[in-house]
């Protein structure tokens, strides 16, 4: 596995996917702090993992050397980052207090289980960088999977009410769903197009977030559709 | 950039779940129904579709936080408006993420 290509490029990269999604942040807790439903923090929870993955990605693939253990922490937090965001969306459409409560301990009980790992990783070193390449591909075949849930269902929200503003979210999603992709192919037979074509994918899905939160904000076609 | 800041301040001072969203919908009616002359609180009830005593405390509420004002009759306040500016922002933010808003969806539809 060739990990550290390019590492100042790879260590920008990173650097600015991390930038992007702390700034996402601040629109993904809006939901949260108009509905104070627990199942919405899922969504700035997602973020802040997914940004803090690029972050620990940024430091693993900078000049510095570190541990072998440091690479558990990119590859945990951005799979709970998927997983917190797929909660948010899976639970979003369940109204009942019931469902909302099931909601509200799931992603307190997920934030456990991250710190739980995270722990396991440092606590007990020996558990970490063997398994690391297996466990990667089965993190990342889990990664696409949490976001075709998210892609397939924002499809499904949009085919219901069919409005040109809810067109982007899926590709979004999409596109992040591809990035994870193609890192299996470049774990697998390190495939340097697979991995250009992942960050490419993964920059265009946060683009568009980015996008659709400018647009919901700042743009001018709040009252349009 | 200054007034969505304040907006958000203000949001976070307001602890009780899901009264941002009854605070949106009634200011959303109450704009609507300021076309008429007289705003008649029995239709704003059926239209928010809450008791008319709980109406009647979020009115008062809606009144102490500034963002209504009582002269001839009910009217939204200029950060009452900014409210409800904000307030839309965000449905609309969620609708582009793909989130469902039932009772928003049901005010609108009456």
């Amino acid at each position: 596995m060739s990990a550290n290509i390019y590492p100042m490029e790879r260590m920008i990269v990173e650097f600015v996917a991390t930038i992007l999604c702390f700034v996402l942040v601040r629109f993904m807790i809006k939901p949260y702090n108009l509905t104070r439903k627990g199942s919405y923090l899922g969504l700035p929870l997602g973020f802040i993992f997914l940004g803090l993955s690029y972050a620990f990605a940024a430091i693993v693939y900078s000049p510095l050397s570190f541990g072998p253990e440091l690479l558990w922490l990119p590859l945990l937090t951005r799979t709970f980052a998927f997983v917190f965001i797929a909660m948010t969306y899976f639970f979003s459409s369940r109204n009942s207090r019931k469902s909302q409560l099931f909601g509200e301990i799931t992603i307190s009980l997920l934030t456990i289980a991250l710190a739980i790992l995270l722990l396991l990783v440092f606590v007990a070193p020996d558990f970490s960088y063997p398994s690391y390449t297996h466990v990667n591909v089965y993190f990342r075949f889990f990664n696409v999977i949490c976001l075709s849930y998210v892609a397939v269902y924002t499809i499904r929200s949009h085919a219901r009410n069919p409005d040109p503003k809810t067109i982007w979210i899926p590709f979004g999603f999409v596109f992040l769903a591809i990035s994870q992709y193609s890192l299996l192919f470049w774990y697998i037979d390190s495939s340097f197009s697979a991995f250009v074509g992942s960050l490419i994918t993964r920059f265009a899905g946060l683009a568009i977030f980015l996008f659709v939160a400018y647009r919901s904000f700042y743009g001018s076609d709040k009252k349009d559709g | 950039m200054a007034q969505t800041k304040r907006m958000d301040k203000m949001i976070k001072k307001i602890p009780r779940r899901d009264i941002l969203k009854i605070y949106g919908d009634l200011l959303s009616v109450l704009r609507s129904e300021a076309r008429n002359e007289i705003i008649v609180l029995t239709r704003v009830q059926v239209r928010i579709n809450v008791p008319f005593d709980r109406l009647k405390n979020y009115i008062k509420e809606l009144k102490e936080l500034g963002l209504i004002e009582d002269e001839m009759s009910l009217k939204l306040t200029e950060k009452g408006k900014q409210y409800l500016e904000e307030y839309e922002k965000i449905l609309d933010f969620m609708k582009r993420m793909g989130f469902i808003y039932e009772y928003r969806e049901r005010i609108s539809g009456t």
